[in-house]
């Protein structure tokens, strides 16, 4: 039974983190470059919330949506601060650094935001479940169920609506989308909206399930969505939600046979591991064999 | 039809077009040939919009294009073909058209599809191939999908870049057929091509293009009676 258990907590960990991965892969798979601010700009996001929910008292409710919107717009913030003035300029790697810069200014607003370190995320305050010997807490119940309503209203906009389409086509080749008349910059902000969308949500799941917000939550949440995606695949939708998953379980195993304190070696130590022996993640081969099969075969 | 006046465009320090005048007409497959390095692409470019030209003017059946951006450059009708098809490879053959289709209207959509169905009565392959990602399909394959998205934005005239290059012969034959059937349904076409025996088949007028600069331009029984290209191009003088 424990086995299980442990299985059933992964999971709903991993909802979150798969959010988190998925916010990393759009961005790296339909731009190929790394956003290393997303992570503190989703603390800043939260840290604005829990700033402005008193002045506003707006109850759970506001304050979700408080966390959303403040992350989408940090996540635009740097999207026309790192990403937009580059753009066609330069390689992936000036972004990328800028981005690094931006991390540290962030990092640095939310801590005067929240000067007292921890701070008070109310929770959900939902009753657990009993299913004989299993236990579900109910916040992680709502954050699986509200993580996977996400990921598959996404999955709708990629691959059913005709701005998936889109989307997908500038991925592929974002010069070619250009030429075929894709509104190649207006795509682009709306890439880091999305992603910022997917980050507020995640970011409101795991701070009201863990009913505070410290400054470490910038880099925790870097750390888990890199990891995430780069198990599942980078830039791969799909290998970001199995990413997120796998972690999930990989840690809540780790620490019912280990004990906690060795849960980040045995995440990194499996990571190293995937990434000797399928460099690409779980789900980026596949990518990498096609573009590879069309190159040997013209 | 088209007509450029002047246009110059670089890259940085480096000029690559020094002033290129030229004229498509309307209803001709006009060729333009050029060693490697010679502009043929940055002037492909400069006219689809995606580079920006420093001088000179771009005419497009009475509207100018100078300075437009690729979008607005395909909604006056010029669609380019580019070199190495650049196909969406993890999008399906029949996504890959539709994305074609991206600048007409949404209201469009049944007759975006009807011209999806003539696409693959065109290339029968495409509809074999339809639920295929595109990333799986053979070099010539790639190219009769390049062509066939770039039809689906209903263009007046296409830019041709190099369809034949890195094609098996066979390939080349029977891309330079679907050329040779576009023209006879009336599409203006601008076709850059190495191969010129090829291009002989199909072109109605003919430049070369040297070094940023237009070196010849005449109809192809002027291009065959040239020394220069004669032994340049044609073997043998």
């Amino acid at each position: 039974m424990d086995f299980v258990q442990t299985n059933i907590d992964g999971l709903l960990a991993g909802s979150a983190y798969a959010l988190l991965a998925l916010g990393f892969s759009l961005v790296f798979g339909i731009m190929r470059q790394i956003n290393l601010a997303y992570g503190s700009s989703l603390l800043v996001g939260a840290a604005l919330a829990v700033w402005l929910e008193p002045i506003l008292g707006l109850g759970v409710v506001g304050l979700f949506l408080l966390t959303v919107v403040a992350c989408v717009l940090a996540g635009l913030y740097v999207e026309r601060l790192c990403f937009a003035p580059n753009r066609g300029k330069t390689g992936a790697t000036v972004p990328m650094i800028a981005s690094f810069a931006i991390w540290m200014q962030l990092d640095e607003v939310s801590s005067h935001l929240l000067p007292s370190r921890t701070h008070n995320f109310p929770g959900l305050e939902i009753p657990p479940m009993f299913f004989g010997d299993l236990y579900l807490r109910g916040d992680q119940i709502v954050q699986f169920v509200v993580a996977f309503t996400s990921i598959a209203a996404l999955y709708y906009l990629i691959y059913k609506t005709r701005f998936g389409l889109l989307l997908r086509a500038t991925a592929g080749n974002a010069e070619t989308a250009f030429l075929l008349g894709a509104p190649t910059g207006r795509l682009r902000l709306m890439t880091f909206l999305l992603a910022g969308l997917l980050g507020g949500i995640s970011t409101f799941l795991i701070l009201s399930a863990d009913g505070q917000v410290t400054p470490l939550f910038g880099l925790w949440s870097t750390f888990k969505g890199l990891i995430a995606m780069m198990i599942g695949g980078v830039g791969s939708l799909p290998g970001a939600v199995i990413g997120g998953l796998l972690l999930g379980l990989i840690e809540a195993h780790s620490s019912t046979q280990f004990g906690a304190e060795y849960r980040d070696i045995t995440t990194f130590g499996i990571l190293f591991l995937i990434l000797i022996i399928r460099p690409g993640g779980i789900m980026g081969v596949s990518a990498y064999q096609t573009g590879r099969l069309a190159q040997e075969r013209i | 039809m088209l007509s450029i006046n002047n246009l110059e465009t670089s890259y940085g320090l480096i000029k690559a077009l020094k002033g290129v005048s030229l004229d498509a007409a309307e209803g001709e497959v006009t060729c333009i040939l050029g060693p490697n390095g010679a502009g043929k692409t940055t002037l492909m470019f400069t006219l689809s919009g995606i580079i920006e030209p420093d001088a000179g003017s771009i005419d497009f059946f009475g509207t100018s294009l100078t300075g437009l951006a690729a979008p607005k450059v395909l909604r006056e009708g010029l669609a380019l073909v580019p070199e190495n098809r650049l196909v969406f490879p993890l999008m399906s053959v029949r996504e890959n058209l539709l994305a074609g289709a991206y600048t007409r209207n949404r209201s469009d959509k049944d007759e975006v599809e009807a011209d999806i169905e003539k696409m693959f009565a065109r290339f029968p392959v495409l509809k074999e191939r339809q639920e295929q990602n595109a990333g799986t399909l053979s070099g010539g394959e790639q190219q009769m999908l390049a062509l066939a998205r770039a039809l689906m934005s209903r263009p007046k005239m296409l830019l041709l870049d190099e369809p034949s290059v890195g094609l098996a012969p066979v390939i080349v034959n029977e891309v330079f057929a679907i050329i040779k059937q576009l023209k006879e349904d009336g599409l203006s076409i601008v076709l850059v091509e190495q191969n010129v025996v090829k291009a002989l088949e199909v072109a109605d007028h003919f430049y070369l293009l040297d070094q940023g600069r237009v070196t010849f331009a005449g109809t192809p029984g002027e291009m065959e009676n040239d020394d220069v290209i004669k032994r340049a191009y044609l073997g043998g003088g």
